[in-house]
C-alpha cells in the first residue's frame, strides 16, 4: 500500500460525530458573531464607502448579522473538532478584523 | 452524503428541537393569532363613546379647542383618517408617562367634535388583549421583562434556525422517497416522521425567514451597539445618504409651526397625498413639535400593491406647509433599493403584503409551525420509549425523561391553547367586573397555562392528554359563547356588527378541531400496546400514585 494512499483511507476514516459539540458550537457562536459584525464592518467600509449611523445601508450590514451567524452555526459541526474550529474561526476573526483596524 | 455526517446532524436536530420547540409552540400559536391583531383587538373592545368620525374640515376647530384645554397636546398628537379599536376618534394625543416605549405604549386620548360641534373627550378604551397575546408571541411565553425575555427569544431563534438546517441535511439523502409519503398504518414512529417533514419542507422558507428575522428582533440594538463601537468605526463622515435617515422622526420644514396651524389643514393633505401618491390610502397623521428639530409631520398608511413595513403600513414624511414627499425611505414603491430590501425583511415575518390572503397562509403557515414542533416532541418521545421485549414478563417502565417530557409536551402546547382561548374569553366580561384589565388577562392566561401543565403531569400524558384536548376544545368554545351571552343577556359584553364577528367563527372551527382530535386521541388510548406512551394500565387505574406512563 502506497503512502498516499494510506494518508487517504486515514483521512476517510474520520467519522464525523456530536462527542465534540460544545467546542465546535462555542466556537460557531463566539466566532461566528464577531466575523458577521466583522463582515457587515467590511462591507460598510470598503464596499460602501462608510454608511451613516442608522442609514439604510447600515441597517442592511445591521440585519447581514443574522444569516451569517446562522451559517457559520450550521456549518461550525463540519470541523473535525473543536479546536479546529476555534483555530479556523478564529484566524478568519483576526483577517476580518486585522483589515478593518489596520487600513485607516 | 456521508451516514456519519447525517448521523451528526440528527443528533444536532434533536437536541436543538427539543430544547427550543415548546418555546417556538407557543410563539407561532400566538404569532398565527397576531396576524388578526385588528379584528381581535375590535372584537375585545367595548364600543367606544365616539360615533362616527367627524368630517376632515372640521379638523382646525377641534384642534383649536383641544390645544386651548389640553396644552400638553401641542407637543404631539394625531389626525386619524380611518378609525381603528386603538384609534376611534378623529384625534389622539398621548399623556407623557416616563417608562413608555414601543413595547409599553403610552396611554392614549381621543377626542372628536359631536354631531353638534362639541368637543368629546375620553382616555383610550380599547382592551390590552392583543397586546397580550403579542408579548407572548414576541416573548415565546416567557413572563420575564422584555430585556430579558428578549435575548432568551434570540438564543432560542438561533436553535430553531439551527434546527431547520440540520433537519434538511437529515432528510435530503431520502427526500425523494419522503416527501409525498404519508404512510398511516401501524408504524406510528413513521407516520409523524412523514407528517413532520412534510410540514417542515413545504413550509421552510416561511420558517427560514422567521429564524433570520426573529434574530434580529433580538438581537438588533446589541448589534447596533456593537457595529458603532467596532465595525463601523471611523465611518462617520459625511454621507450625502445619511442625512434624513432617523426612523418615523424625519426633520422637516424649517419652524413652520405646525401646530400653531401654518401648516396645510389635514383635508388638504389628504388631497396632496393622492396627487402624490394615488395607490397611497392615509390611516393617520402624527404631528410633532420637538424642541430640536421643529415640527414635522408624518403619515401612516397603506399601499396594497407593495409590502409594507409593519401592521401599521408604511410611512412617509412630508413638508407640513406644502403637502411634498419629503422622507420615502419607509414609503411602499417610493422607496430605494436598500430600503424596500430591509422593509422586505419585514413584512416576510409580518405578513404585510398581498393583502387577506398572505394574512390567512400566515395564519395557517402559524398553525402548521406549531404542529411541526408538537410533532417534533412526539418523534423524540416514540424513539426513546422503553419497548416491551418480547419475552419480558415484567412491567415496562418508561424513562424519566419519557415521562417529563411526554407531560411537557402535552401540557405547554394545550396550556397555551386553552390559556389564551380563555384570557380572549374574558375580554368581554373583565371590564365590568376588575379595574386593571392588563393583569387579569395576563394573570388568567399564566393560571390556566401552569394549571394545565400541573394536570398534565398529575395524570400522565395519556389521560391528560385526552382531557386537556376536551377542555381545551371547551375554553376555546367559551369566545363564541360569550359573544352569544352578550347578544341575549342584557349588559354583558357587546358585539360589533363588522367582521370581527370572524373572531368566533374561527374560534368555534377551532373548539370543533380540538373536539375532533379529543376524540381520536381517546380512541387512540383505547388502543394504545401495552408499551406505548399512551397506554393507561387497566389495574393501576385509580392510583393516584402510580408513574406517569406505565404497564401493569
Amino acid at each position: 500500500m502506497s503512502p498516499v494512499r494510506a494518508s487517504r483511507r486515514s483521512a476517510d476514516a474520520y467519522r464525523y460525530s456530536s462527542r465534540d459539540w460544545l467546542g465546535k458550537a462555542s466556537a460557531g457562536l463566539v466566532c461566528g458573531v464577531f466575523l458577521a459584525l466583522g463582515a457587515g464592518g467590511l462591507l460598510a467600509r470598503f464596499a460602501l464607502g462608510g454608511v451613516g449611523r442608522f442609514s439604510l445601508e447600515h441597517q442592511f450590514t445591521m440585519w447581514l448579522v443574522s444569516p451569517l451567524l446562522l451559517a457559520i452555526l450550521c456549518a461550525c459541526f463540519m470541523f473535525r473538532s473543536g479546536l479546529r474550529a476555534w483555530a479556523w474561526l478564529g484566524a478568519a476573526n483576526l483577517l476580518v478584523w486585522g483589515l478593518l483596524l489596520a487600513v485607516p | 452524503m456521508r451516514s456519519d455526517v447525517i448521523k451528526m446532524y440528527k443528533d444536532v436536530h434533536t437536541w436543538t428541537g427539543i430544547v427550543c420547540g415548546l418555546a417556538l409552540f407557543i410563539a407561532f400559536y400566538a404569532g398565527a393569532l397576531t396576524m388578526f391583531k385588528a379584528p381581535l383587538e375590535r372584537w375585545a373592545s367595548a364600543p367606544s363613546v365616539f360615533g362616527e368620525l367627524s368630517p376632515l374640515e372640521n379638523v382646525p376647530v377641534l384642534v383649536e379647542q383641544v390645544l386651548a384645554r389640553y396644552p400638553e397636546a401641542g407637543q404631539g398628537y394625531q389626525i386619524v383618517v380611518q378609525p381603528s379599536a386603538q384609534y376611534p376618534a378623529r384625534m389622539s394625543w398621548e399623556l407623557p408617562r416616563e417608562d413608555a416605549d414601543e413595547h409599553h405604549p403610552p396611554q392614549l386620548m381621543h377626542a372628536d367634535l359631536d354631531a353638534e360641534g362639541e368637543l368629546v373627550v375620553a382616555r383610550a378604551a380599547h382592551s390590552p388583549l392583543p397586546q397580550l397575546v403579542d408579548e407572548l408571541h414576541e416573548q415565546v411565553g416567557l413572563l420575564l421583562p422584555h430585556e430579558v425575555a428578549m435575548p432568551i427569544m434570540g438564543m432560542i431563534a438561533l436553535l430553531y434556525g439551527l434546527a431547520l438546517v440540520s433537519g434538511c441535511v437529515v432528510l435530503l439523502p431520502t427526500l425523494v422517497q419522503d416527501l409525498f409519503a404519508l404512510r398511516i398504518g401501524h408504524n406510528l414512529k413513521r407516520m409523524w416522521l412523514d407528517v413532520h417533514n412534510l410540514l417542515g419542507v413545504f413550509s421552510l422558507p416561511f420558517h427560514l425567514v422567521m429564524a433570520f428575522t426573529a434574530v434580529i428582533f433580538a438581537f438588533h440594538d446589541q448589534i447596533y451597539a456593537a457595529q458603532e463601537q467596532l465595525a463601523i468605526r471611523g465611518s462617520d463622515k459625511p454621507q450625502s445618504a445619511a442625512a434624513p435617515a432617523t426612523p418615523a422622526a424625519p426633520a422637516v420644514g424649517a419652524a413652520t409651526g405646525v401646530v400653531s396651524g401654518a401648516s396645510l389643514a389635514p383635508a388638504a393633505l389628504v388631497a396632496r397625498l393622492a396627487e402624490q401618491q394615488p395607490d397611497f390610502i392615509p390611516r393617520r397623521f402624527v404631528y410633532r413639535e420637538s424642541p430640536q428639530r421643529g415640527p414635522a409631520l408624518v403619515v401612516f398608511g397603506d399601499n396594497p400593491r407593495y409590502a409594507m413595513r409593519s401592521p401599521e403600513g408604511g410611512v412617509a414624511g412630508l413638508d407640513p406647509v406644502s403637502g411634498a414627499i419629503e422622507m420615502t425611505d419607509y414609503m411602499p414603491g417610493m422607496q430605494d433599493a436598500w430600503g424596500a430590501t430591509i422593509t422586505s425583511f419585514f413584512s416576510l415575518h409580518f405578513g404585510t403584503y398581498g393583502g387577506a390572503p398572505i394574512r390567512w397562509a400566515y395564519f395557517f403557515l402559524g398553525l402548521a409551525g406549531a404542529a411541526l414542533f408538537y410533532t417534533g416532541n412526539l418523534l423524540w418521545l416514540e424513539s426513546r420509549r422503553t419497548r416491551q421485549r418480547a419475552r419480558s414478563a415484567g412491567a415496562v417502565t418508561q424513562r424519566r425523561s419519557v415521562q417529563v417530557m411526554g407531560a411537557l409536551t402535552v401540557g405547554v402546547s394545550l396550556g397555551c391553547i386553552a390559556g389564551l382561548s380563555l384570557t380572549i374569553a374574558a375580554a368581554k366580561l373583565l371590564p365590568a367586573l376588575v379595574a386593571d384589565l392588563e393583569l387579569w388577562h395576563a394573570g388568567l392566561y399564566y393560571a390556566v397555562f401552569v394549571g394545565v401543565i400541573a394536570w398534565s403531569f398529575w395524570r400522565g400524558v395519556a389521560r391528560a392528554a385526552v382531557e386537556l384536548l376536551a377542555f381545551a376544545a371547551a375554553a376555546t368554545a367559551t369566545i363564541p359563547l360569550v359573544s352569544l351571552l352578550s347578544l341575549w343577556l342584557p349588559g354583558v359584553g357587546w358585539n360589533h356588527a363588522d367582521l370581527s364577528v370572524l373572531v368566533d367563527v374561527v374560534a368555534l372551527a377551532g373548539s370543533l378541531v380540538l373536539a375532533l382530535l379529543a376524540r381520536r386521541t381517546a380512541r387512540r388510548v383505547r388502543r394504545a400496546p401495552a408499551d406505548s406512551l399512551w397506554f393507561i394500565a387497566a389495574r393501576a387505574e385509580g392510583d393516584a400514585g402510580d408513574s406517569l406512563v406505565t404497564n401493569a
